[in-house]
């Protein structure tokens, strides 16, 4: 075991910016001597720039004046991590030695690398991903763990047990099958029930006939413990209102049935591999009534995706064709004015929009969220021009020799051939749809008309404790664009390579 | 046309008809927001039945939407975007501030009309409540709780730490009187770890429910004048309890130590309070419940929150008055403006407040509880003779509980209200503010006080001085805009005919506006209009709910002179972040896309996976990284790793992340990075770009690869670069999903303002205080700085960068 000594600086952002631009500044510099004498000068050239952008981080650190302080520590690296080093360093050196001999084996090798390099990655980017589906599998108490994150999600094993002292119902509540308790027996022989499944139900109480209810088991969870020394196995039976749980063993065989009341510290559950799914359905069983278990916040979504989409293509095609392809006074100049709205932030025009649709009475509906995409967004609509603009003028004109309006001939014969564009324009669409945030923050209040990723802020806000639940409501949020983009990919790529734009 | 296409126009038609469809509203509806009958609030849901069954001609839709939590937006929102719910259960102490804005219906009407002896009297309530209830001589709303803070002190760690105290000349047997005996407990109780990492804090001045408020009404310290004009936040009594407050962080190794070590902190069983993690608190009757229900063996103890020394002695000002003080607040149902059935909101009010009501809501509780196995305390309520006969009833039988509930009830008489004011909010969140900045060390009390205190006074000013401005008729402006609009559009036609245009011509013509139409209508309608409108109220003090009245350049003036702080500050984040953030990102997308710019196998794979995190919600994004985040390393993934890692190794300190201000930015810097796959893409399409001969040429020369990236790749995506350089910084000035998602709940957007960008200043000026007129303002310097922006862009391109065309 040896300790590799290690030092980090700790620095303020600008420091590390100064350190950046000042060995970007030598680099250059240095280079000036190696390069050729007619390109010294654009090199001295840029090799100053950089040396005041320095200079610049440097004044600039007077608002910032942290001072530079050193991170010592070492690294311990025991004898088999040498060992496993020295062999990769050698065994890259040997290798590095046979392959700079041979192309082929350069050829190979190289593609080794970026095979290895891109695996790493994709396992940092698969991470977070990961750690999302885990915990939304998780129970409870493998949530916080002090020894690293539990990566493996375990559930507690259950047997069903039909409980004689604390009966579990199946009942019909309000239409709904629910899981009920006995809470008593009414003066007029029916019973009254406690509801305590579903969750959004929990709690509520409502009467019922005796013939109207059937009993069935209830999952007892199995618990070790130590009896007279030795382990033995069972299940927990009922819980006392004092917290202590009543066991039934199991197992060692003589003692099997016996019964004990044990405070639950003495327990330890017997918990196995697997995935804890009832975070799903529970997520969704504590949304309000209205959402109708998550469902209505799909509608909303839905609703608006696909009224987004069509209004956009429909309007951004019409007003796209008509730049590429009529000639009508005025049309540069509109189309000019059309490109400079592209610069416009949303903030300005935010509060107004929202007086607009106050007076239109409507605040609280989805109208806001869609009715704006009838009106042609100017970036779309920069891009389909520019694919009008690609079609040959006499596939246009053979359709007006055929007797075709404008409204014909774009139909019939120039839609179809820009369709891959209008592919990608509707997959951007579906996505921005779906994530729009602040539209619905702005505009929606009841819960009947919010879409997921504005209800998943509010659940966020109020199941903040509960990350099992939170996380499985937040995957099933991003299923749908997920699904898109694994079946659609093909147009994302290729939209971006269309539009120049990077992501969003 | 084709079946398929048919039945797809059928489809679209059906949906559009389904959404015009006119949504039936029943007058019978009554809609209650801030409470929700949720999986635990049966006494909500009971006395919700109960009400519908003695009323059948209405019925309540409840929501809970995040009142309650501070969050006034949405309230707002509602009230001036006409649909604002029936009755709203509200802070108390905020209604004051909604009330001078005419947000909400007076209900003097309503008592007016109350005979018989089941009547809604002033009477029967505690006079504080009643009181925060009035602005103006006018009643706004019904008080229902009366919510006072005690101290909570856990007496396992008390007795563990029995020797140490008795050693510091303290009794472990009894609770802290005074706030220096406070500080002196909370220093021996507090607990370090080995890398100096709190392990049990004595006292954190700030954690359970005490703000500034609660000390400074122990100081007798008001936060406004009587006649509601002057704000005196920065009193020298609000400032000895201000420095309480820091001495009490002190203790603790700083305000950013405790932060870090409360946002390890969880709910339920594992509250920190239960399980030891903090020694004494201050809180409020509402965790009466939750300790009966998560922590029923727990031995704790309670007192009266302490004094401080001089009141506790009697001298100085204190003298004659009582050793002790409280804050007391609470909730009130209150009926918004514009609501649509007042009159059953009233009635819904009457009943939820009645002694009846509050007895059928805390006994289904109680049942609920019962059934479940758990003690059930009733909370104070503001109804004096509800309050006796409810604790006469619901006398828990844990000795602990009930000693508790007994001095809630008791303290209640030494409670003190926040002044009711116009600035309420505003207020409250300044002094959060000055909270954070003293005891972080970025101020003295007195500094960060007087600051907050400019703002609020500001605030002020600015409402008194609405009514003597000169009312804006944008009547003119409107009619010449609209003349000269036409008169264009005249010329236009007369350009028009004067175009040598024949028959086809001039039809093409007409089609050819008729489809722009579309985009003309959307752009006058959506933009134009907004924009002049926006640069209108950028003029004005407008608060949406009264008219806007003219103030020139005042809103421009305060972004750089009253607001310069703010402006600076989100301007800065955003320059930090873009600044950061931008680089690390075209770095990263760069080089995912160089290693992916080649054939190899499972390059479609690859390409899935990078991008797959740029495209997730940024909502859900927020979210996740919220929790992966988390600093606590049992269960934050970033800080589990490093705990395992940086901090062995090199002794670097686990970072607090999104609840430190140091550590907000990196953060978001960090969940950026995980979205770099985005970019990525747009290199690629870059890349494919360069031409195959240029690479062959560089080949020819004997260029390492390493040649050919600098001398080929490089200038040829270098407009790229820059592209994306400029549109990330644009980007990062409109960020808004992501920080508004992680600002938790305080006044602040992230820890001490550190994620406030402009778009969410913007944001919460407009639609949170509804200064309609300065975020217009704001919304034009964001305009400004992105035209800029754009500008160099176009400048910058055009010498510097390298084009094709230019070959």
């Amino acid at each position: 075991m040896i300790q590799v000594p290690i030092v980090w600086p700790v620095a303020a952002p600008i420091v590390w910016a100064a350190w950046v631009f000042g060995v970007i500044a030598v680099i250059l510099a240095l280079r000036v001597w190696l390069d050729l004498p007619s390109n010294r000068v654009a090199g001295l050239r840029s090799s100053a720039l950089w040396t005041a952008v320095c200079l610049g981080c440097v004044w600039l650190r007077r608002y910032d004046p942290t001072p530079v302080s050193w991170l010592r520590g070492s690294l311990p690296l025991g004898w088999g991590a040498i060992l496993v080093l020295g062999l990769a360093a050698w065994a890259g050196w040997a290798s590095m030695r046979r392959v700079g001999k041979n192309s082929r084996l350069q050829i190979v090798f190289g593609r080794f690398l970026v095979h290895i390099s891109l695996i790493l990655g994709s396992i940092v980017f698969a991470i977070p991903f990961a750690w999302l589906l885990v915990t939304s599998f998780k129970e409870d108490v493998d949530m916080a763990s002090p020894h690293g994150i539990v990566w493996i999600p375990k559930v507690t094993k259950t047997v069903p047990y039909v409980s004689p002292e604390n009966p579990l119902y199946r009942a019909v509540y309000q239409g709904q099958s629910v899981e009920a308790n006995r809470a008593f027996v009414m003066p007029d022989g029916r019973w009254q029930m406690a509801v305590e499944r579903p969750l959004g139900l929990a709690g509520f109480t409502f009467e019922v006939r005796k013939n109207e209810v059937v009993q069935i088991p209830r999952n007892a969870p199995l618990v070790t413990t130590t009896v007279q020394g030795r382990r033995a196995q069972g299940k927990v039976v009922q819980e006392r209102e004092n917290g202590a749980r009543v066991v039934e063993l199991d197992t060692p065989p003589e003692l099997a049935g016996k019964r004990l009341e044990l405070p639950p510290n003495e327990l330890r559950p017997v918990r196995e591999f697997g995935l804890r799914w009832q975070n799903y359905p529970e997520a969704l069983d504590y949304l309000p009534p209205e959402a109708n278990r998550g469902l209505t916040y799909l509608r909303n979504s839905t609703l608006l995706v696909v009224l987004n989409v069509l209004g956009t293509l429909l309007s951004c095609s019409l007003v796209a064709y008509a730049f590429a392809r009529l000639r009508f006074p005025g049309r540069n100049a509109l189309f000019a004015i059309l490109l400079a709205t592209m610069m416009l932030p949303g903030a300005v025009t935010l509060l107004p929009q929202f007086l607009i649709f106050r007076e239109l009475g409507w605040v609280d509906t989805l109208y806001p969220l869609w009715v704006p995409a009838l009106f042609a967004g100017a970036f779309n609509v920069f891009l389909l021009r520019q694919f009008f603009r690609q079609i040959p003028l006499e596939l246009e004109d053979a359709a007006k020799i055929d007797g075709c309006d404008y409204l014909k001939a774009f139909w019939k014969v120039m839609l179809p051939q820009v369709r891959p564009a209008l592919a990608v324009i509707a997959v951007w669409t579906f996505i921005g749809a779906w994530n729009n945030f602040m539209g619905p923050l702005i505009y929606i209040n009841s819960p009947e008309h919010l879409p997921i990723a504005y209800a998943l802020q509010l659940f966020n806000g109020e199941r903040s404790g509960e990350p099992g639940l939170l996380m499985a409501f937040a995957s099933l949020s991003m299923l749908p664009v997920v699904l898109v983009f694994v079946f659609a990919q093909r147009y994302f790529i290729e939209g971006v390579t269309l539009s120049g734009m990077g992501g969003r | 046309m084709r079946p398929g296409q048919r039945a797809f126009g059928h489809l679209a038609l059906c949906l559009l008809a389904g959404v015009l469809a006119p949504l039936s509203r029943s007058q019978a509806t009554v809609s209650v927001w801030g409470v929700r009958p949720g999986p635990d609030a049966k006494g909500t849901e009971a006395l919700v039945r109960e009400f519908e069954r003695r009323n059948p001609d209405l019925r309540v839709r409840t929501m809970s939407m995040g009142a309650g939590e501070m969050s006034p937006q949405k309230l707002m929102t509602s009230i001036v975007g006409r649909v604002p719910p029936d009755v709203i259960f509200q802070d108390r102490f905020t209604l004051s501030d909604w009330a001078s804005r005419g947000a909400f219906l007076p209900l003097d009407r309503f008592l007016a009309q109350e005979t018989g002896p089941d009547a809604v009297k002033p009477a029967d309530y505690y006079p504080a409540a009643w009181s925060e209830a009035v602005y103006d001589g006018k009643v706004y709303g019904i008080p229902y709780g009366a919510d006072d803070r005690i101290l909570y002190y856990n007496r396992r760690i008390f007795r563990a730490k029995a020797e140490q105290l008795r050693s510091a000349g303290l009794d472990p047997e009894r609770a802290p009187r005074s706030w220096s005996e406070l500080l002196r407990y909370s220093k021996v109780l507090t607990e370090f770890g080995p890398n100096g990492e709190l392990k049990v804090a004595g006292f954190i001045p700030n954690w359970g429910n005490s703000w500034l408020y609660l000390y400074a009404f122990q100081m007798e310290a008001d936060f406004m004048s009587p006649d509601g004009r002057t704000c005196t936040l920065d009193s020298p009594r609000a400032e000895r309890a201000l420095q309480f407050m820091v001495d009490g962080y002190k203790i603790l190794g700083g305000y950013n130590a405790a932060q870090k070590f409360q946002s390890g902190f969880q709910g339920q069983e594992n509250d920190a309070f239960y399980i030891g993690k903090v020694a004494m608190k201050i809180d409020g009757d509402w965790v009466l419940n939750p300790m009966g229900r998560y922590a029923p063996n727990l031995d704790f103890g309670v007192a009266p929150p302490p004094s401080p020394d001089e009141r506790l002695a009697g001298k100085g000002i204190f003298a004659g008055m009582s050793p002790y003080a409280t804050w007391i607040g609470g909730f009130s149902y209150a009926i918004p403006k514009g609501a649509k059935n007042p009159g059953g909101a009233w009635r819904f009010i009457r009943f939820a407040t009645s002694l009846e009501g509050r007895e059928i809501e805390n006994r289904a509780q109680r049942d609920f509880e019962r059934l479940r196995g758990r003690e059930f305390v009733p909370r104070n309520q503001a109804h004096i003779q509800a309050n006796e006969e409810l604790v006469r009833e619901f006398t828990p039988a844990n000795p602990h509980l009930a000693a508790a509930q007994k001095m809630h009830v008791e303290m209640a008489r030494y409670g003190r209200i926040r002044p009711a004011t116009v600035v309420a909010q505003v207020l409250w969140d300044e002094h959060v503010k000055a909270i954070e900045k003293a005891c972080r060390g970025e101020a003295t009390p007195k500094e960060a006080l007087l600051a907050g205190q400019a703002v609020v006074q500001r605030e002020l000013d600015q409402h008194f001085r609405y009514y003597s401005r000169p009312k804006t008729d944008f009547r003119g402006p409107v009619a010449i805009s609209v003349a000269i609009f036409l008169l264009g559009l005249g010329a236009f036609w007369i350009h028009l005919r004067r175009q040598p245009l024949g028959r086809l011509g001039r039809h093409e013509a007409l089609w050819g506006y008729l489809l722009v139409s579309p985009w003309l209508i959307g752009f006058l309608v959506f933009l134009l209009g907004p924009m002049i409108a926006s640069l209108a109220f950028s003029f004005t003090q407008y608060n949406v709910l009264n008219e806007p009245r003219w103030m020139g350049f005042e809103n421009y003036q305060a972004l750089a002179t009253t607001e310069r702080e703010n402006v600076l500050k989100a301007f800065g984040n955003v320059f930090y972040l873009a600044g950061i953030g931008v680089p690390l990102g075209i770095l990263s997308g760069l080089t995912i896309a160089l290693l992916l710019n080649r054939e190899i196998f499972g390059v479609r794979a690859y390409r899935t996976l990078f991008y797959l995190p740029s495209i997730v919600p940024a909502v859900a994004t927020a979210v996740l990284w919220g929790w992966i985040l988390v600093s606590d390393p049992s269960k934050g993934l970033v800080n589990a790793l490093w705990s395992k890692t940086l901090e062995p190794w090199l002794g670097a300190a686990l970072p607090g992340w999104l609840s430190v201000a140091d550590w907000a930015k990196p953060s978001i810097v960090l969940m950026g990075l995980w979205g770099a796959g985005g970019g990525m893409i747009l290199w690629l399409a870059g890349l494919k770009g360069v031409p195959r001969s240029l690479y062959e040429a560089a080949d020819l020369d004997g260029a390492s690869p390493w040649r050919s990236f600098w001398s080929v790749t490089l200038p040829w995506i270098s407009p790229l670069v820059f592209f994306n350089v400029v549109t990330g910084l644009i980007g990062a000035i409109q960020e808004f999903d992501r920080v508004y998602v992680l600002k938790g709940s305080g006044g602040t957007i992230g820890p001490s303002d550190s994620l406030l960008t402009p778009v969410a200043h913007l944001f919460v000026n407009g639609f949170s205080y509804f200064k309609m007129g300065f975020a217009s303002a704001l919304a034009w310097l964001v305009f400004a700085v992105v035209l800029v922006l754009t500008g160099i862009q176009f400048w910058v391109s055009k010498t510097w960068v390298h084009y094709e065309a230019d070959r």
